[in-house]
């Protein structure tokens, strides 16, 4: 006897659509969809199969919620697979599946398979373990995604671990996540045998996949700066005294922003550094050594340009991907736009 | 957008536009060894030099 779980949002359920996204979660106890094809592709083998249908809001706005909901349907039902999706590039769908999956995947050890496309937000929350098949932008995708989540699990059923690792490679995202993995030799030794290959002209190649990063148009100031609001911005993790919105001293998941308007300068113990990547020593004894608001209020007194903005935004940029390093700083940048703001000073440790 | 740091190279490579040369890499717009209001004038020159560099149109990656 095999038991398939599978979640489906109320769209790819067949409930509805956005009407329908508030939707509570429902446990049916039979394939719906995606999972009718997969329970026949998979008629081999004594196939139990239920469905587990909810909201793309409900996800979100009631997580705790839908997680107990969920939760009480995995200990009724007993599932050997959780499958979740193919979301494509549907975001909060892809959210959702991702979550779901790395619960599953690290509460019961079940082995976790969603799908989706690359672009889907829902990457970028995928733990460890979970199989994530690359999918299309689009539902136009489903045909072939569908045949490969039967695929996975027949393999993963006979548990032939070299097919699996293929699969993994043919068909599943690569996450970037740092796992660790057994190697024959210790880390001195081979950091010593690649400075050796180089500097022997041998081939060598980093552990570490090097990424790339994106190259962005370099914006102008537009205007004169007499003129301009400016904004200061800061990687450093300074933030007021006791952290008071945790923020991460190493690995950012967010940045903040601390209203400054009124201030003359930023005092010793009002402030504090977040931040596992320098010395924090010298910046706690003045905070104007990494946010210059001293500096920058007297060169706003001096009509050097318009106005400094209400408030500076703070991350803390150490340990952390490149890819939510770009997403923090592209939300920094809209909100900087929307409050209408010419120029940033940015500083960096 | 002007970005002081003392990782400039770095800076360079992912291609930021304006840079500067901070102080120190754990304080970038610090000079604890001078006297505060000696600092603070320091610290309002360097950033004069920033809004200068803030002003200027650049095309590529820029160190002022």
């Amino acid at each position: 006897m095999v038991k398939v779980l599978h979640y489906l949002n109320q769209f790819f359920a067949g409930i509805g659509g956005e009407d329908k996204a508030g939707q509570e979660v429902l446990f049916i106890n039979h394939p719906l969809g995606a999972g009718a094809i997969i329970q026949d592709a998979l008629k081999g083998h004594d196939v139990e199969y239920a469905t587990l249908v909810c909201g793309d809001n409900y996800f979100h706005e009631e997580e705790d919620k839908a997680l107990q909901a969920i939760q009480a349907a995995v200990e009724k039902f007993k599932p050997d697979f959780v499958l979740a999706g193919p979301a494509f590039n549907a975001g909060r769908y892809g959210l959702a599946c991702a979550k779901l999956c790395s619960w599953a995947r690290e509460h019961w050890r079940i082995p976790a398979i969603t799908a989706m496309h690359e672009d889907n937000p829902g990457t970028r929350e995928i733990g460890r373990h979970v199989f994530v098949i690359q999918t299309g932008p689009s539902a136009a995708a489903m045909k072939e995604s569908v045949k490969l989540f039967s695929l996975l699990i027949e393999r993963l059923l006979a548990n032939d671990e070299p097919a699996i690792e293929n699969f993994r490679l043919e068909h599943c995202l690569p996450i970037p996540r740092r796992f660790t993995v057994r190697s024959d030799a210790p880390d001195y030794v081979r950091a010593a045998d690649l400075l050796l290959a180089k500097l022997n002209g041998q081939p060598y190649e980093s552990e570490i996949p090097y990424v790339e990063a994106r190259q962005h148009p370099i914006p102008n100031l537009l205007g004169d700066l007499k003129d301009a609001t400016l904004a200061l911005v800061t990687e450093g993790g300074l933030v007021p005294k006791g952290n008071p919105d945790r923020l991460e001293s190493s690995r950012g998941s967010k940045y903040l922003k601390y209203p400054i308007a009124g201030r003359a300068d930023l005092k010793r113990g009002d402030f504090e550094a977040m931040h596992t990547g320098y010395d924090t020593s010298t910046v706690n004894q003045d905070p104007d050594r990494i946010v210059p608001l001293d500096a920058m209020r007297v060169l706003e007194k001096a009509h050097r340009f318009k106005k400094l903005h209400e408030y500076y935004y703070v991350t803390t940029g150490t340990g952390a991907m490149p890819t939510k390093m770009e997403e923090i700083g592209a939300g920094i940048a809209q909100e900087l736009v929307l409050a209408g703001i010419n120029g940033v000073i940015l500083t960096a440790t | 957008m002007v970005l002081i740091t003392c990782l400039s190279n770095v800076a360079a490579q992912v291609g930021v536009g304006r840079i500067m040369g901070g102080s120190k890499f754990h304080y970038p717009v610090g000079q604890p060894e001078l006297r505060p209001e000696e600092e603070l004038q320091w610290r309002v020159s360097l950033l004069a030099k920033g809004l200068n560099a803030l002003e200027t149109p650049v095309r590529e990656s820029t160190t002022f």
